[in-house]
């Protein structure tokens, strides 16, 4: 599980980011922001602002226009292609569309970065079916992911994000298909993994939601990535 | 994990769903069939080469008319084997003689009221050099109608078309080969344009490069395995019905040559199947470590 765990230095940094795709016009202009060990935040702004986009580059699933990417004490631009596969061991990521495989039971698709990692069998046997009780999901083992309900799913993402204990959790809008119980209840579980030394970045579209909470806001809008600080501590 | 067919490995990918899986199999099966009837093709050339090095080495043909008395058959049979280089010389009866042609005749004919002519069938030591000149004139002097044959220029006509032919089923089992690498690498291309968005999570995922190589090779291994394992037990059938038809033909064919039972033909097949899944899982895993270096 896990690896090294958070280093004291920052986990996230992106100094000056621009993005474009292809000859389009910015999607991101000089994004600026530190994430800290242990933090949790949340990064609003409505649909198509850029959140996606934002939270590929920082789990290397695209590369910036310019400006610097570090993670983990790392610059990324430098990286070679070993240190990039170690430093995305690092994150777990809960994507908005969830990208579960089909193919493979919700056992497997949560099992997936641990045998990528190389882990036992037997640990597998022990933390998997654990992990999946505690999210409600300890019936659902043997089933495939299109059987599952549009929370299921969004749990088993959650599940294959968080079985590694990552040092890094980012989440893409997941609240965004779920009740607000529901909603409440995953910030909860994303607040425990947090309290266990993992830095959290929730991508939400729905500025109320994030309000609720005594964390952290990025507000993002028209490219441009600032601060919240609207009454609570930050 | 569905289940995956008997034998078939287990991968994150679902590369048993493409249809590659399908076809490839055949395919390879087809160029296992063609490279190991050429491979028992060649094993059998080579035999026969063999043989005819033996035998341009170690014998001659003495023909006389058939008519030819005994004294006179008397005698040549001594003038033969008082020849330096010469272990033995031996006159063929009707029978041997009769034998001979039946190939090219048949058993119905009555080969006994032809006038065949009598042979003398000569060893001599490989190791000795004969005066072939010496004894042509020596013949002659005894009997001017014989003729002694060294089977060199007949020889050495099958040994040469013998060779080439082994130097085109040469050139043909590399094309298969060729054809067999190409076939991997379109199917691998394939399978990794198709699988795209799963590849990337498992990079997004800190997979790194050959743990997907390996899902690739895993599966072109048991593909060509399969494949190479049909072709194989084809090749095998095909063999042992031809095996069969000649030697019900009694005819000098080569396949009936060697017996059914000779372990090189099968270990051959053997090894021609275990190469075909070799290649395939190697050519697998080149073709998609290659084109994964460039995505990001």
């Amino acid at each position: 599980m896990g690896g090294s765990g958070p280093e004291a230095g920052v986990v996230v940094r992106l100094e000056n980011i621009g993005k474009r795709y292809g000859s389009g016009a910015e999607v991101l202009h000089d994004v600026t922001l530190t994430l800290d060990p242990g933090g949790f935040y949340f990064l609003t702004g409505v649909s198509g602002a850029g959140k996606t986009t934002l939270l590929k580059l920082i789990y290397l699933g695209e590369r910036p226009s310019r400006g610097i990417v570090t993670l983990f004490d790392t610059d990324t631009a430098t990286a070679d292609r070993a240190t990039q596969t170690a430093l995305r061991r690092r994150i777990g990521i809960v994507f908005q569309d969830f990208r579960l495989i089909e193919h493979l039971s919700v056992r497997d698709n949560v099992a997936l970065p641990l045998r990528i990692a190389g882990a036992p069998e037997r640990e597998i046997r022990e933390n998997v079916p654990e992990l999946l009780g505690w999210l409600g999901l300890g019936d659902k083992a043997d089933l495939r992911p299109n059987t599952l309900s549009g929370g299921e799913q969004q749990r088993v993402a959650i599940a294959r994000a968080i079985v590694r204990r990552p040092d890094l959790l980012l989440a893409d809008e997941p609240t965004g298909n779920v009740d607000d119980e529901i909603a409440m209840l995953l910030v909860r579980v994303f607040e425990r993994i947090n309290r266990l030394g993992t830095t959290v970045m929730i991508a939400t579209h729905d500025v109320a939601f994030a309000r609720q909470f005594e964390h952290e806001r990025f507000h993002l809008e028209q490219g441009v990535v600032t601060p919240v600080t609207d009454g609570y501590p930050q | 994990m569905s289940a995956p067919r008997l034998g078939a490995p287990r991968l994150d990918l679902p590369l048993g769903r493409d249809a590659s899986g399908r076809f490839l199999p055949w395919i390879i099966a087809l160029m296992v069939y063609l490279a190991g009837l050429g491979g028992i093709a060649l094993l059998l050339l080579g035999g026969m080469l063999g043989e005819w090095d033996r035998a341009l080495a170690g014998s001659l043909t003495v023909q006389v008319p058939a008519d030819t008395s005994a004294a006179r058959l008397e005698v040549i049979t001594a003038l033969l084997r008082q020849t330096p280089g010469v272990v033995e010389a031996r006159l063929l009866d009707g029978a041997a003689t009769a034998k001979l042609v039946e190939p090219w005749l048949g058993p119905s004919v009555a080969v006994e009221r032809l006038p065949l002519p009598r042979l003398f069938d000569v060893r001599i030591d490989p190791s000795a050099a004969v005066d072939l000149a010496g004894l042509r004139r020596k013949l002659a002097s005894v009997a001017p109608e014989a003729q002694l044959d060294d089977h060199r220029l007949a020889l050495l006509r099958l040994r040469g078309f013998a060779v080439e032919l082994q130097r085109l089923i040469v050139a043909g089992m590399g094309v298969v080969a060729g054809l067999l690498v190409l076939t991997v690498v379109f199917t691998a291309r394939t399978g990794l344009a198709v699988h795209q968005p799963v590849i990337e999570l498992l990079h997004l995922l800190g997979a790194p490069d050959r743990y997907i190589a390996r899902q690739f090779q895993r599966h072109a291994l048991w593909l060509g395995l399969r494949g190479g394992l049909i072709g194989a037990a084809a090749a095998a059938v095909t063999v042992i019905v031809l095996g069969r038809a000649g030697s019900g033909l009694d005819l000098p064919l080569p396949v009936a040559a060697g017996g059914a039972f000779d372990w090189r033909r099968w270990g051959l097949l053997v090894l021609a199947a275990a190469a075909a899944g070799l290649v395939a899982m190697v050519t697998a895993r080149l073709t998609i470590l290659r084109r994964l270096a460039r995505m990001l």
